[in-house]
């Protein structure tokens, strides 16, 4: 244990530690109004890159899987070449065959293993593209140029695998002029291009909530309902993308559906309250009809919101907030489908 | 009478469902309110048919029918000589269409189908439009209303300039033998007013536009009358107004001042309460190229003329009650014109610029809450843009004809995106040129935005 320190007198004249601050108090100066000055550095913005790398689910890259699936169609090719090689010179006819069937079977495996990643770099591309349109194209202040507007624009054609003597893309370029500011340029985009697509996506969710809903109206069995709507679903999904001209494989599908789905679970309160709401009413409704009218139409209903939400993702233009297709448009039409097979069982 | 009454009726039932509409179009002289309203009448015509109004939605999903030309509710009042500008454009050479001298109107019924198609009138719609023509000199009286004699005389010195002093120089020495409280004869007075008014011209002349009164350069069937004899007086101060009120009814200050009363309540005043006060939208043309090419002092001055002016309107909110009975500006364009004289990448900077120049009215309208766009527009286009390969690189340009018809291909220089200083007019300046209309033929006018003014001054009404 240490001794408790002595107490000590300090002398006036000692010089004394200045308090933080005060020294800090610099005069007034005044510099050549000549001299070279630059302007501070701004505080920079959180990223925006980083804040969704935050938010959005980690990323793992399977690094492992990809070199596995990698080494060993590089080495089966190998092997199977060697071996047909050897067969040729051997006279071994039989493993010659099955070798070359082997190799058939690896570049077949191959080609659809590059064709996945093609068509997931497409969607990524998809995603981009969408991403520099909202940013460029939405905000109301007019600095991109016309001719900006008009690359941007071509990229969207090329996205959507429209051919410059494609109708729509005619017209719209008969509508657009150089003048036109890159707000005007995507009011003429989306009318032109996409609201004919839009047209044809909501009437396609229509009819297959409508089908979904009789087809779990009218099905004994739980679990073929289950999976009828799985299936339907991913049909669905399929064919919007295919509307917007996004082709999907295996692993991109899985992507978009999940997407889908994560915007559909994080959608805001306010939505699922007003559309939840409708929805429990109008299955009341079906319900007094029949029950399983009543679980056709939630079944049916659910399609529809799977179907405006892939919509919503898929768009390569975002919605503005009046433009967006409702669900309150579409539950009408899936009630009276459910109407007319109702009655037709109460005439039989 | 019976049929005027119907008239009113009519016009009553009208507004109260909402589907009338008054357009004022507003703009000082030679901002381009004749064109915008021939093309405007024009784009109207031929909608559906060959007109491009892509940025206007009804047309662009082809509702718009087309519009008529019908019977105007005031018959006292000449009719937009709308067959006359189209013929100064399908002459050859074609010239642009006569400046407004007197006052006119034009009432446009459109017809258009309603996007929702169940309505309780069918599915067809009418909105009918009510436009008017005026000399802009005359609008600048409008601001007067606001004044008394001894304020007005103290804003009009306080506005002038050093260039507008130089040309009231003669003016001036000429009223310096004056006080205010002599009595000066009638002969006498009307050769000052005479002066006062040359120096008015002579201000128009070199691109003055803060000029009042508005008469005294277009006098209409006023010329001569003794209620165009008045001017301001220097050197008054508000601590006299009570010396001055004293003064006898024969001394200049009081003739002057009566004058100027009987001008404000039977002039300005009709004019004002018939055709200004019951305004839907409107749309404050400016031509900020003009100004650019006149220099530091006129641009100044437009921007004084423009806030001044704008504070004659009635701008907010529109319920039923004041739809019918006191009608009110809910929705405000601001257009710089003759867009088509810079090149497509300058519109932007023309826009900026017309906020700048406006700024002071924007900030009152934003704080009324009255919704504001800026457009860059042209009412007729007279030129094509193209590109020229240039110093090994590919330079925006205009091809078009001057007003003596040869052929042009020139870039006409940038347009600033602020006011730039005094010191840049001395150095360099801005020499924005001058075209001549496109040969018009049956087609629909070639024009620069105006689909999408047009969507936005009416196309809530087009649902």
């Amino acid at each position: 244990m240490t001794d408790p320190r002595p107490g000590r007198r300090f002398t006036i004249e000692e010089k004394e530690a200045p308090a933080p601050g005060v020294d800090a108090l610099r005069g007034a100066y005044t510099y050549e109004p000549a001299q070279i000055s630059r302007p501070l550095d701004e505080v920079e913005a959180a990223d925006e890159g980083e804040l969704a790398a935050a938010i959005a689910p980690p990323r793992k890259r399977r690094w492992g899987l990809f070199l596995m699936l990698a080494a060993s169609l590089g080495l089966g090719t190998l092997e199977a070449g060697q071996t047909l090689y050897a067969a040729t010179l051997g006279g071994d006819w039989l493993a010659g065959a099955w070798s070359a069937v082997g190799l058939l079977a690896l570049g077949l495996g191959g080609k659809a293993v590059l064709g996945e990643l093609w068509r997931l770099r497409k969607l990524r591309r998809h995603a981009r593209l969408r991403q520099r349109i909202d940013e460029t194209w939405v905000q109301e202040d007019d600095t991109t140029t016309g001719a900006d507007a008009m690359t941007l624009a071509d990229a969207l054609r090329g996205q959507m695998g429209l051919s410059r003597s494609h109708p729509h893309w005619q017209s719209f370029e008969q509508a657009h002029e150089a003048h036109h500011t890159a707000t005007e340029t995507r009011e003429l985009i989306v009318h032109h291009l996409l609201l004919p697509r839009d047209r044809a996506a909501r009437q396609l969710i229509t009819r297959m909530a409508g089908e979904t809903a009789v087809m779990v109206a009218v099905s004994p069995l739980t679990l073929v309902d289950m999976s009828l709507m799985a299936w339907r679903n991913i049909a669905m999904l399929d064919r919007i993308a295919g509307l917007y001209g996004l082709e999907l494989g295996y692993a991109s599908r899985l992507r978009l559906f999940r997407d889908v789905l994560r915007n559909m679970v994080f959608a805001g309160a306010s939505e699922i309250v007003s559309d939840a709401g409708m929805d429990l009413l109008s299955m009341n409704l079906a319900a007094k009809l029949s029950t399983r009218a009543g679980q056709g139409l939630g079944a049916g209903l659910l399609t529809a919101r799977l179907g405006l939400r892939a919509m919503r993702t898929i768009r390569p233009i975002a919605f503005r907030a009046e433009e967006q297709p409702r669900l309150s448009d579409l539950r009408q039409e899936i009630w009276q489908q459910l109407r007319q097979v109702d009655e037709a069982s109460q005439t039989r | 009478m019976r049929r005027q009454l119907s008239h009113e009726i009519q016009n009553l039932l009208d507004r109260g469902r909402d589907r009338q509409l008054r357009l004022a179009v507003t703009g000082l002289s030679r901002a381009g309110k004749t064109a915008f309203l021939t093309s405007l009448v024009n784009q109207l015509r031929h909608a559906g048919i060959d007109a491009r109004l892509d940025l206007m939605k009804a047309a662009r999903e082809s509702r718009l029918l087309g519009a008529q030309r019908l019977s105007q509710p005031d018959l006292g009042v000449p009719r937009f000589p709308y067959d006359e500008a189209m013929q100064a454009l399908a002459t050859t050479p074609p010239h642009w269409p006569e400046p407004t001298r007197g006052i006119s109107e034009l009432r446009l019924q459109l017809r258009y189908r309603s996007a929702r198609s169940r309505g309780p009138f069918g599915d067809k719609g009418t909105l009918t439009l009510d436009l008017i023509d005026y000399p802009g000199e005359w609008l600048l009286d409008l601001p007067l209303l606001a004044h008394d004699f001894l304020s007005w005389s103290q804003a009009q010195f306080a506005a002038m300039g050093d260039e507008r002093r130089r040309f009231a120089a003669d003016w001036l020495q000429a009223l310096s033998e004056h006080d205010a409280s002599d009595s000066v004869d009638e002969s006498r007075l009307a050769s000052l007013s005479e002066r006062y008014a040359s120096t008015l011209r002579q201000a128009r002349e070199a691109g003055f536009s803060h000029l009042q009164p508005g008469r005294f350069l277009l006098p209409g069937e006023l010329q001569g009358a003794p209620v165009l004899q008045f001017f301001p007086l220097p050197g008054l101060d508000e601590s006299d107004r009570e010396r001055l009120a004293a003064l006898p009814g024969d001394s200049l200050y009081q003739t002057l001042a009566s004058r100027f009363r009987y001008y404000q309540q039977h002039v300005v005043k009709p004019f004002y309460r018939e055709h200004f006060r019951r305004f839907d939208r409107q749309i404050v043309l400016v031509d900020v190229l003009g100004a650019l090419n006149a220099g530091p002092e006129r641009f100044e001055d437009l921007s004084l003329a423009l806030s001044t002016l704008m504070r004659s309107f009635d701008y907010g909110k529109r319920s039923l009650l004041n739809r019918l009975f006191a009608p009110r500006i809910d929705r405000l364009a601001i257009a710089a014109t003759k867009a088509d004289h810079v090149t497509p990448d300058q519109h932007a900077n023309l826009t900026t610029l017309l906020e700048t120049l406006l700024a002071e009215p924007l900030r009152d309208l934003r704080y009324a809450d009255v919704p504001v766009r800026a457009f860059s527009l042209a009412a007729i286009r007279a030129t094509e843009a193209r590109e020229v390969a240039h110093d090994g690189r590919q330079q925006p340009a205009l091809r078009g004809h001057d007003l003596e018809g040869a052929p042009l291909l020139i870039y006409p220089g940038d347009v600033p995106r602020r006011v730039p200083d005094a010191a840049f007019w001395q150095r360099q300046g801005f020499t924005f040129t001058a075209f001549r209309p496109p040969q018009s033929d049956a087609v629909a006018l070639p024009h620069i935005r105006m689909d999408a003014a047009m969507e936005w001054l009416m196309g809530d009404k087009l649902r």
